[in-house]
């Protein structure tokens, strides 16, 4: 067998230093990165990377930062396997290799001028995140922005600072459950559907974007389309098992698609009727 | 360009010598009393001109069993992209096979592409040998209409009595022809035959299954989700081998390897099964694809259904190589007829 | 510092310990990343610290129950090594018997003598971070576990059958040969190592997660396995496997 090394492929890594990091809690934590040759990452909120951990493997990772901050990009990593726990280990100043940025990129103009409803469960704030960014920083552009968030605990809630900082000062609605309060906490208990009913929405003008564990699609959908919302403007980011990210190995297809390269952001119309989606 | 020649009988040898002289050479040998395999050949008699579709498919030259993507250095922090290749003639590849190869690579050109495929396909050239009769009773390459050779070959064999009749696919193979001066030119009495063979294929291979070749899609759109699926996975054990025999399965897994001083190491492609229990499951333990039945589901979706809207080709050549290997004894030909009896079309 | 390794043996056969000393040069390799202190079949001198315990062999009596806990107690690593210790293996066998019966089957009148309980694989005594599996274990394997042992990650026994290895080094099935085997509800990680050599799969890993055990019964029986067979078969290295997975399903 003839071995020949090539300059790009889909699998080659570009090296990103790690900038910042810290614990959000036990078993998450956040990454700040820049590629090392100091370029840029073009991506749009939605999209993932590919993180690699030579020796040890590769994950998809969603990219919970919004484009419109330069010369960096977010990763918020729970450890949930052997690669993760990996991940893990790294500290500021590490390098780590990249791939992408994956996935689809969804028209933008498509929710520019409307009301938004972002619906996190769980880890789902992750990449809503980079979704809520981006609208922030383009506030005057987009219509009402609430915010519904469904954790176990008040103390699985990410990002509590940015939080309140949404609600004072960029005009943002949040509402915020849990299945389990502790004596400390004030808000909600129930699941996340339970908050879906009681918002008030203009449906013709209104999007909604979800992000969660697989449960909760079925669930969110049915509340979201009982308010009227259309199906083309309900927005669902969907997890599989990837490897490759590039739509070959075939691991992450949902019926027809390959959630890798045709999601994982997906509008509801074009996979109600998909056998596998939800 | 020449596109017709004629090759006697007794200088295949010859030729073969040729081939040998000019690249490595593989072609099928007999493995078992029903199993063939291609495999490097240096010892020519040991070439079984016919013979029953080979275990594994020639797919395992265009995308290995394992394959290396990236090797790195963990100190340097040096990561490269390698390519595997190597200059190789495939002697006597089954038209239904021919297929095969074309369905992988619309997968692997379509963007992005896929360069350790493409760089590697390039190097392999590819002799055909058609099959005048049915190999067995679990081919299905009638319907499928991969029994008449088209395309997807350097240079074809089809054979008579005393002589093969050469087709040439392409210039490579022209090229080849010509130096090895082995051939003639074919003449007006070697169409005929030609022609003659091919209507008595027509014949010898009808429709295994009792559905219209284009009605294959809209049976699979139909019974997906459906209770026509009843009983016939229920003596499957997910062991992967359909997936794995099959020319048009080309899922993979990717995997690290580290040396024992956890310096240098690789990344490696493996062939994957989407049969294989963790093959849709997520870390956290929700399997996408938990039940088994909806397993083989899927896989009768990407031969029949998803690859016709996406390249407007079925996926399946008709090899009969999952029916043949599974030890359920689940056969695509009966699942095919039983589905077309409990769907109406 | 090369962290210390010791051996220690339980109910087995300690076939498995013979094959490292089997590895050859990959050895050498072995033994320049890591110190081994206690190893009984390639070492006469004994250590006592160790970070790493490599345990051979299933806990079949109380004696073994505490011995193993002390080594639990005292290794920051514990790797369960060969079909014994990760599923209980051959031993457990005899769990498919009332106990007084085999006692007396094995130690005639001499039965009350011995403290015997029913086979357990390590794991059901105390918690293991890495199998090996196999009877006897894959030296590749080992490899890769040692790997993954040093990176500080867990290994993962691929999801998969025998059989997708088997097809991938493009054996002829035994099926095709008239022969039965166990590979398709095999757990794979051992490279098909038997029928590469013209033998059958014993199902010596074990089961492959969520075996499809009642349908692996009818096959067996199409290809003309007489049902107590294939029932003997199945357990030869599955029992301890199928006490978990029946606790599985009634959870
Ligand atoms: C589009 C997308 C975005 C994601 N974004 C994030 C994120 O922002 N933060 C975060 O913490 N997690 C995210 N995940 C989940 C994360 O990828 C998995 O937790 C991770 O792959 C587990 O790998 P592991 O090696 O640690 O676990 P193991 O269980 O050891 O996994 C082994 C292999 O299986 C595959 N795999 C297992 N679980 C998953 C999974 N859930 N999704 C995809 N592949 C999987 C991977 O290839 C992995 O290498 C995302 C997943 C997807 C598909
Ligand atoms: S070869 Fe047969 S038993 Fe194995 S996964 Fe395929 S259909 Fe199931
Ligand atoms: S599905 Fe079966 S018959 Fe069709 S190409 Fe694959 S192995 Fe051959
Ligand atoms: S399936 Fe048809 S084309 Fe393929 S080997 Fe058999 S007879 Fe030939
Ligand atoms: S020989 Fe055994 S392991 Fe190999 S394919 Fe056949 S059944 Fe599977
Ligand atoms: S082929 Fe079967 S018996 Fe042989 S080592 Fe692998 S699992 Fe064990
Ligand atoms: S991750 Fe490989 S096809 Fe999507």
């Amino acid at each position: 067998m003839n071995k020949k090394t090539i300059k790009h492929s889909s699998y080659t890594l570009k090296p990103a230093h790690i900038i910042e990091t810290k614990y959000l809690t036990d078993d998450i934590k956040y990454f700040k990165l820049r590629f090392t040759d100091g370029t840029d990452l073009d991506y749009t909120p939605g999209q993932f990377v590919m993180v690699s951990m030579c020796g040890v493997g590769e994950v998809p990772i969603s990219i919970s930062s919004t484009p419109t901050r330069k010369g960096f990009f977010e990763l918020v990593i729970r450890k949930a396997g052997k690669v993760t726990s990996d991940i893990h280990s790294l500290k500021t100043g590490d390098k780590i290799g990249i791939r992408g940025p994956m996935g689809r990129k969804i028209p933008l103009s498509t929710i520019e001028g409307k009301d938004l409803i972002f619906v996190a469960g769980g880890l789902g704030i992750v990449p809503l995140r980079s979704f809520i960014d981006f609208v922030l920083d383009n506030r005057r552009d987009f219509g009402k922005v609430e915010i519904l968030l469904g954790c176990k605990t008040p103390e699985e809630i990410l990002f509590k600072d940015e939080i309140k900082d949404w609600e004072e000062t960029l005009n943002v609605e949040f509402n915020c459950t849990v299945d389990k309060a502790d004596p400390k906490w004030k808000g909600n208990v129930g699941l996340i559907t339970s908050l879906i009913p009681s918002i008030f929405v203009y449906p013709e003008r209104t999007y909604a974007i979800v992000c969660g564990p697989p449960i909760m699609y079925k669930f969110v959908i049915k509340a979201l389309l009982e308010k009227g919302i259309k199906e083309d403007h309900i927005i669902l980011s969907l997890e599989r098992h990837m490897k490759c990210g590039v739509g070959k190995c075939g691991h992450c297809q949902i019926g027809n698609y390959y959630c890798c390269q045709d999601g994982p952001v997906f509008f509801y119309h074009e996979i109600k009727n998909n056998w596998e989606a939800l | 360009m020449q596109r017709y020649y004629v090759l006697n009988k007794n200088k295949l040898i010859n030729f073969l010598s040729f081939i040998q002289s000019r690249s490595k050479l593989a072609a099928p040998v007999k493995k078992g009393e029903k199993s063939y395999a291609f495999e490097y050949i240096t010892d020519l008699e040991k070439i079984a001109l016919h013979y029953l579709p080979t275990i594994l498919p020639v797919k395992k030259y265009f995308l290995p069993q394992r394959e290396t993507l990236i090797e790195f250095n963990k100190k340097t922090r040096k990561t490269t992209h390698v390519i595997e290749f190597e200059e190789l003639t495939l002697f006597g590849v089954h038209t239904c096979d021919l297929v095969g190869m074309q369905c992988l690579n619309a997968v692997m050109v379509e963007d992005p592409k896929d360069i350790n495929y493409l760089e590697r396909k390039n190097k392999l050239t590819v002799i055909a040998f058609e099959c005048n009769s049915y190999c067995d009773e679990h081919a299905t390459c009638g319907i499928m209409r991969t029994f008449i050779p088209s395309s997807g070959y350097d240079i074809l064999f089809t054979e008579f009595d005393t002589y093969f009749l050469i087709h040439i696919g392409t210039t490579k193979g022209s090229e080849i022809v010509n130096e090895s001066r082995l051939f003639d030119v074919a003449q007006k009495e070697h169409f005929d035959e030609l022609n003659k063979l091919r209507k008595r294929k027509e014949e010898i291979f009808k429709p295994e299954i009792n559905a219209s070749y284009d009605e294959l899609k809209k049976l699979m759109e139909r019974a997906c989700c459906t209770g026509a699926w009843e009983g016939i996975f229920d003596k499957c054990l997910s062991c992967g081998t359909c997936t794995n025999v099959c020319p048009t399965c080309y899922c993979f897994d990717i995997n690290d390897d580290i040396d024992l001083n956890l310096l240098n190491g690789c990344r490696m492609r493996t062939w994957d099964s989407c049969q294989n229990e963790g093959f849709a499951k997520v870390a956290g333990g929700e399997n996408f694809r938990e039940e088994r039945k909806n397993r083989q589901v899927h896989r009768y979706m990407r031969k029949f259904k998803y690859p016709v809207d996406k390249y407007n080709m079925y996926f399946c050549t008709g090899c009969g190589r999952c029916s043949r290997a599974c030890v359920a004894k689940i056969s695509l030909k009966e699942t095919m007829n039983l589905l077309s009896e409990r769907i109406k079309l | 510092m090369k962290p210390k390794v010791a051996f220690f043996d339980f109910a087995c056969c300690e076939g498995c310990q013979l094959q490292v000393a089997n590895f050859g040069e990959e050895l050498l390799d072995i033994l320049e990343v890591v110190d081994v202190v206690n190893f009984r079949e390639v070492m006469s001198e004994n250590g006592e610290d160790y970070d790493i315990a490599i345990i051979e062999g299933s806990i079949t009596n109380q004696h073994a129950v505490e011995r193993i806990k002390k080594i639990r107690e005292k290794a920051k690593i514990v790797i369960a090594y060969g079909a014994c210790a990760c599923t209980g293996g051959i031993n457990a066998m005899k769990n498919n018997f009332e106990m007084p019966e085999i006692m007396h089957y094995v130690y005639k009148d001499d039965a009350k003598y011995f403290d015997t309980i029913p086979t357990k694989a390590v794991d059901q005594v105390v918690k293991v971070d890495y199998y090996v599996h196999g009877c006897p274990v894959y030296p590749k394997e080992f490899v890769d576990v040692l790997k993954c042992v040093l990176q500080g990650v867990e290994y993962k026994v691929p999801e998969k059958s025998v059989c997708t290895e088997c097809k991938l080094n493009e054996n002829e099935c035994m099926f095709d040969k008239g022969l039965t085997c166990m590979g398709p509800i095999t757990k794979a990680g051992c490279n098909s190592w038997c029928i590469n050599n013209g033998n059958i799969c014993f199902g010596c890993r074990g089961f492959v997660e969520n075996p499809a055990k009642n349908a692996a019964i009818e096959v067996l029986k199409d290809h003309g396995l007489n049902p107590e067979l294939i029932i003997k078969k199945i357990n030869m290295y599955n029992t301890v496997l199928d006490e978990k997975l029946k606790k599985k399903g009634e959870e």
